[in-house]
């Protein structure tokens, strides 16, 4: 067989693209065990609470599995015919155009694939979506551009507190001559700043907040969402959470982290809120029970002395608006 | 093939400069639109008379009770942009009538402007629902979202009991449907015969009871946009007691505006009716032959069932409700 | 005028010609001009964008505001002003009236109205760019989604009352032109050709314009409404005043979600037609594929919710929306399958249109595959608002809908300039294009998975690796675009001409019996179909 360079190419893209489209099967049911985002990899952050890693089992045994086959299918199906029916292969073309049996066949076997995807994908919305009864209320407000978090349970303990960026102005990101900074200057700057003002300490840069959001492990935390002015979401991605804050409602999700998986977690703000969009990130601190207790018992904050939140909240809030001009 | 003969009927035109002014004109009354109710510049206290800012500041604000002795000339291009369309629309309106009159509308061409004509009041029918979706959610769940809105609303509990209060913090009362705005239901209803009338008297040739029929649906119709006008004026006069006006709060903004773009469209629909009226004063318009007249009776009727609407809903339903 | 109709083809003087013309052929023109045009301006945008995006950090943009008005003028102008006025304005009054063999289209001066209220639009759209939008920066920066209250109280300033002027021009241009689509096919078809007859092409325009009819009236009232609550203090989306910005969301997506089916069934028919000619099949199962296409518009219009999964809607909507969404995999696999199924058996030619419609398939399977995950109400809050969706719906626009322009613009433009273009500039285009936009856009699939979010001018360092692979792809489709442009030039260079039929046997739709190009005003003599 002599094949046309366009057959030989298109051959190549496509082994390529399918090949890349079976690896992608593969790696999804590889997990990281490292939180927050992984440079290079291709699935989902690991799943944290029950939603999420109901919807990365969504994920890896309906959609993936479905989506890789019907592409899969389609690719094999048409670079077969490519092949066996080019010019040179079957010079003379049939002239058939109907064939009832196919037709009927390629519209009911959709719609069973697609019956047997709404059962589970149904199933999923409504665990997700019907909050259960709480254990923790928590309510998150957006600001331009920042996170307010208040506890309505623990509303005579723990002030509400405002959850900035922790980053240098816009104008600072510049040097004299214009070049760029990098994120590594970046970091340097913020990490040599004196010890009363917020720093990164290792934690992932434009993720990273003076004031995480506080909250139990294990213990249903139902979160209230409403925004001050523009639409913002709040979102963190291994909770299997977003939801929009929208001024004028209160919206609520939920979710409850697994035993064991305390630590600190990160989310963005997902929904376009004007310049410092890119600038709000979401911090959420997991912490043991008892130590819950403790924080709330404190005032909000994990000393009995010094409440972290509220002292650093007045730095970088000023210059937050700095850098909003 | 273009040297024979063309033997089929459609309407092949030649070259017609409508269409391009109509876009000549569409850019001027667009950045009219936005000079005169956004405004390009903010008025410039040092330099209160420059020309820019003269042309592009908020020409709204002549209304404004804070015109500082600064003029505005936000309205300029807007009323040029007008101007302009207006002049389009005569040139390009009485190229049809000539063409209709001269013979160009042949049997299959009429059927097209049938189509034409439906398509295009599908399209306000949808214009309509847009704004009919605003009112009815509106209607529908004010209550519930008052609710929601108690950390952002004043008047979440007069919305839960009521439609909210008016700029000066007062509960407002709606229109009362049993007024003028039954009044305008009997003058829309009388107009819709009165064009049914024309109809029946162009077909059987009475020329004369037509025009008169147009005539009298033509001011029928500048009847009611008079008497919205009224009740516009009563609602605004009395916003700060128990009126309200289309800046008070979502009823005042539904209200004003979809009636609002109802009134336009009967004005709309009468001046096409006035077209006609000329057009049948010329001489054209024959028994068999009168599309022209249809569409602008089309129009009409359209007119009248949005209104029918308006007045179940947002009158009388309303406030009931 | 008069005396310009003595050349022998009837051609009226240039000015009369190309500004009050009156010419199904040359509006098309005038239209493909236009998309070529926007399609610069808003492929330069992404350029910009993309190359931001490289590293993480500020690249080029000082000012995220900038960036995000990038990103907003990005999607508004290759929606509205590249793919609407090429697949529907350009093809569609180009190839309607010849397919269905009519002289022209039904109300000539209406047409040329409604393209020349595009560039009224787009003069709009491009001053807004420059004049005050908030106080963070110049130009409209909301999204093209334009969801109030960052498009109301968020933006004070004029820039983005001129977006909406420009939007309303742009809206009503599409509405005539449904008007004139609709009429035209209803009305003027050839003698003999049933509906049943009709080339798929014509069925596309034919769906495509009621969606239209349908659609953008109510995005017209929404978009007056944004104008007065910005202008005038009504409260429609203002929740102090007893409004709702939900609201807005949903008059939007009401025309938005129909929007995406409007830039694609044009598409579908260029496809189908393409393919039939370069197997020399019949189209397989054509009424199966007509009525798919007709199936996908009615459902189109009771989906639209599937974009505000994570508004707040109540949980019972979302699995309505769910279940509806899921349904339009059904119809749009019959169009795949059935594609499929007219190569079968073919004898198959891999001419440049056939590489690009071949190419459609394949990405338009991916992209739509993709759909159908973020259709699920319970997985999108994983991935909504992330690079899932950006790739998502490239691979139906970007990959799909401008595949779809690029393989009617190689099927047709012999046809339509009279010359042929050179085969291997036109190859080095769909190659670099190709593998460019797949570059592009695969990775994302990723930077979506892991959680990055949509319209972020700066990333934490974790996105780095896939972010730096798309922007490498958007340089590999630059060149693809620049030889995009270099071939045609050539073609008009060099002039090959072009004969009635150069593509041959399978091409057999009413076009391929004219001259190339077609004479100034064809069908005097109206064809007869058996
Ligand atoms: C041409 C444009 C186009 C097209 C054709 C589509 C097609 C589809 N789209 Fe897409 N979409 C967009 C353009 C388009 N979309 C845009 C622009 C956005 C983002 C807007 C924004 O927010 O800015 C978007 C966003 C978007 C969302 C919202 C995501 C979010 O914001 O969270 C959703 C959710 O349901 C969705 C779903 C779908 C589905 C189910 C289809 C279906 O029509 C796809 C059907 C096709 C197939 C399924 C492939 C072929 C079928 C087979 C081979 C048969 C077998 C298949 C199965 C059994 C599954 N789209
Ligand atoms: C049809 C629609 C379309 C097309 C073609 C493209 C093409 C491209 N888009 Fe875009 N894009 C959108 C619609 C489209 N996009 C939309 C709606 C959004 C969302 C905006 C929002 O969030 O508000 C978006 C957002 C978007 C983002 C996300 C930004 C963000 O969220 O921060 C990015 C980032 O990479 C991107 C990149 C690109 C690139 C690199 C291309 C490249 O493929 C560009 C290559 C150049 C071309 C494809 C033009 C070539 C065509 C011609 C020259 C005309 C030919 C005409 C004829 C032959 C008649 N686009
Ligand atoms: Cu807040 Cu985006
Ligand atoms: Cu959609």
């Amino acid at each position: 067989m002599r094949f046309s360079p366009f057959m030989k190419a298109s051959g190549l893209a496509i082994a390529t693209l399918s090949f890349s489209a079976l690896t992608c099967v593969g790696t999804a049911f590889a997990e990281s065990n490292k939180d927050g985002p992984t440079d290079g990899d291709i699935g989902f952050q690991r799943a944290v609470t029950p939603v999420m890693e109901a919807i990365t089992g969504f994920n890896n045994f309906w959609l993936v599995p479905i989506m890789v086959g019907i592409v899969v299918l389609v690719t094999v199906l048409m670079g077969y015919i490519m092949i066996r029916f080019r010019e040179k292969a079957n010079p003379e073309a049939q002239k058939f155009s109907h064939h009832t049996g196919l037709e009927v066949a390629w519209t009911l076997i959709p719609v069973v694939i697609l019956m047997c995807l709404a059962v589970p994908s149904m199933k999923l919305l409504y665990f997700a979506d019907v909050v259960p009864e709480a254990g923790l209320v928590v309510k998150a407000t957006g600001n331009t551009w920042n996170w307010e978090y208040s506890y309505p349970d623990y509303e005579d303990k723990v002030d509400s507190f405002v959850s900035n960026i922790v980053d240098i102005p816009h104008t600072e990101k510049r040097t004299e001559a214009g070049e760029a900074l990098s994120h590594k200057q970046i970091i340097a700057q913020i990490e040599a700043r004196p010890a009363d003002q917020p720093r990164l300490n290792g934690r992932p840069y434009l993720m990273a907040t003076d004031a995480a959001l506080v909250v139990p492990v294990d213990t249903i935390v139902k979160v209230l969402v409403t925004s001050n002015n523009n639409l913002h979401a709040f979102a963190v991605p291994q909770f299997g959470v977003k939801i929009d804050a929208v001024p004028g409602r209160i919206n609520e999700t939920w979710f409850k982290v697994n035993v064991g998986e305390e630590g600190t977690y990160y989310g963005q703000c997902s929904e376009i809120c004007g310049v410092n969009h890119a600038f709000m990130p979401i911090e959420v601190k997991v912490v043991s029970k008892a130590e819950f207790k403790r924080w709330v018992a404190n005032g909000g904050s994990f000393t009995a002395q010094y409440s972290q939140n509220t002292i650093q909240n007045k730095i970088v809030g000023g210059m937050q608006t700095a850098a909003a001009q | 093939m273009s040297d024979h003969a063309v033997e089929h009927d459609y309407h092949l035109l030649p070259p017609s400069p409508w269409p391009f002014l109509s876009g000549v004109a569409a850019t001027i009354w667009g950045v009219g639109m936005v000079a005169f109710f956004a405004g390009l510049y903010p008025r410039n206290a040092e330099n209160p008379n420059g020309l820019m800012e003269f042309l592009f500041s908020r020409g709204m604000d002549m209304f404004g009770a804070d015109s500082s002795g600064v003029s505005n000339g936000g309205w300029i291009f807007l009323f040029l942009g007008c101007v302009f369309a207006t002049i389009v629309m005569i040139g390009w309106w009485r190229d049809v009538a000539k063409e209709g009159n001269t013979g160009d509308h042949t049997p299959v061409v009429r059927i097209g402007l049938r189509y034409g004509m439906i398509m295009f009041i599908m399209q306000e029918v949808m214009f309509f629902v847009g704004w009919f979706w605003m009112f009815f959610e509106f209607m529908l769940f004010r209550k519930e979202r008052a609710g929601w809105n108690t950390d952002v609303l004043e008047s979440a509990s007069a919305y839960q009991d009521g439609y909210g209060v008016n700029a000066a913090g007062n509960h407002f009362s709606t229109i009362d449907p049993w007024g003028l705005p039954l009044i305008n239901t009997l003058v829309l209803l009388l107009s819709g015969t009165t064009v049914t009338w024309a109809h029946h008297a162009l077909i059987k040739g009475d020329r004369k009871s037509a025009g008169t029929g147009i005539l009298l649906t033509f001011l029928l119709g500048f009847f009611f946009v008079f008497l919205q006008g009224l009740e516009y004026k009563e609602a605004f006069v009395e916003r700060m007691t128990h009126g309200f006006w289309l800046d008070s709060n979502i009823y005042g903004s539904t209200f004003f505006l979809a009636t609002g773009f109802h009134g336009l469209h009967v004005f709309i629909g009468a001046i096409f009716l006035f077209a006609i009226w000329l057009r049948l004063k010329n001489g054209s318009m024959t028994p068999k032959q009168h599309f022209g007249f249809e569409a602008a009776a089309w129009y009409w009727h359209f007119v009248d069932v949005v209104w029918l609407f308006l007045f179940t809903f947002v009158y009388v339903v309303f406030a009931l409700n | 005028m008069s005396n310009s109709y003595d050349h022998d083809d009837g051609k009226p003087g240039f000015f009369a010609r190309w500004f009050f013309s009156t010419n199904h052929k040359d509006i098309g023109t005038l239209y493909l001009i236009f998309g070529i045009l926007s399609g610069l301006i808003g492929g330069f945008l992404s350029f910009q964008m993309r190359m931001e995006l490289m590293e993480p950090g500020f690249q080029i943009f000082d000012n995220p505001h900038t960036f995000n008005m990038y990103v907003s003028m990005h999607g508004l102008l290759m929606i509205f002003f590249l793919v609407m006025p090429s697949l529907i304005g350009g093809f569609g009054n180009w190839f309607l009236p010849l397919m269905i063999g009519a002289p022209d289209m039904a109300f000539p001066r209406m047409n040329n109205l409604s393209f020349w209220l595009l560039p009224t639009a787009l003069i709009c759209l491009l001053i807004s760019m420059f004049i005050p939008g908030n106080p963070s920066g110049d130009g409209f920066a909301g999204s093209w989604v334009m969801y109030p209250p960052l498009s109301t109280s968020g933006h004070s300033g004029p820039a983005f009352d001129f977006v909406i002027i420009g939007l309303l021009a742009a809206g009503f241009s599409s509405i005539f032109g449904a008007i004139n689509f609709i009429t035209t096919i209803f009305n003027m078809r050839a003698p003999g050709m049933t509906m049943h007859k009709m080339p798929l092409f014509a069925w596309g325009i034919l769906v495509t314009a009621f969606l239209l009819l349908l659609s953008l009236p109510v995005l017209a009232a929404a978009l007056f409404m944004l104008f007065f609550d910005r202008n005038a203090g009504t409260g429609f989306f203002d929740a102090a005043k007893g409004g709702d910005p939900e609201m807005f969301q949903h008059l939007f997506w009401f025309f938005g979600h129909p929007e995406v089916y409007i830039m694609i069934l044009p598409a579908f028919g260029i496809v189908s037609h393409i393919i039939s000619t370069f197997s020399r099949k019949p189209i397989f199962g054509y009424l199966g594929m007509a009525y798919a296409m007709v199936s996908i518009g009615v459902v189109g219009f009771v989906v639209w919710a599937h974009h505000m999964y994570t508004v707040g809607m109540d949980v019972d909507m979302k699995a309505y929306f769910l279940a509806a969404t899921l349904i339009i995999a059904v119809p749009t696999g019959i169009k795949i399958f059935s594609w499929l199924a007219t190569m079968w058996g073919g004898s198959i030619r891999f001419a440049i249109p056939m590489q690009w419609a071949l190419a459609f398939i394949f990405l338009f399977v991916v992209g739509g595959v993709t759909g159908v995950a973020l259709a699920n109400a319970g997985y999108d809050a994983a991935v909504h608002d992330t690079y899932f969706v950006v790739a998502h719906f490239h691979y139906v626009l970007s990959l799909g809908a401008v595949f779809g322009i690029f393989a009617g613009f190689t099927y047709w433009f012999g046809k339509m300039s009279g010359y042929l273009y050179n085969k291997y500039l036109a190859a080095a285009h769909f190659w670099f294009f190709f593998i460019g936009v797949n570059l592009v856009f695969f990775p994302q699939h990723f930077l979506g998975m892991q959680g990055m979010p949509r319209r972020y001018v700066d990333y934490p360092a974790e996105f780095e690796f896939y972010n730096k692979m798309s922007s490498y792809g958007a340089i590999v489709t630059l060149i693809g675009v620049l030889f995009f442009l270099i071939w045609v030039a050539e073609a008009f260079i060099v002039k090959r001409k072009a004969g009635d039929n150069y593509w041959g046997e399978g091409a057999n739709t009413l076009e391929w019996t004219l001259p190339s190009p077609p004479p100034f005003h064809q069908f005097n003599t109206l064809p007869r179909i058996k």
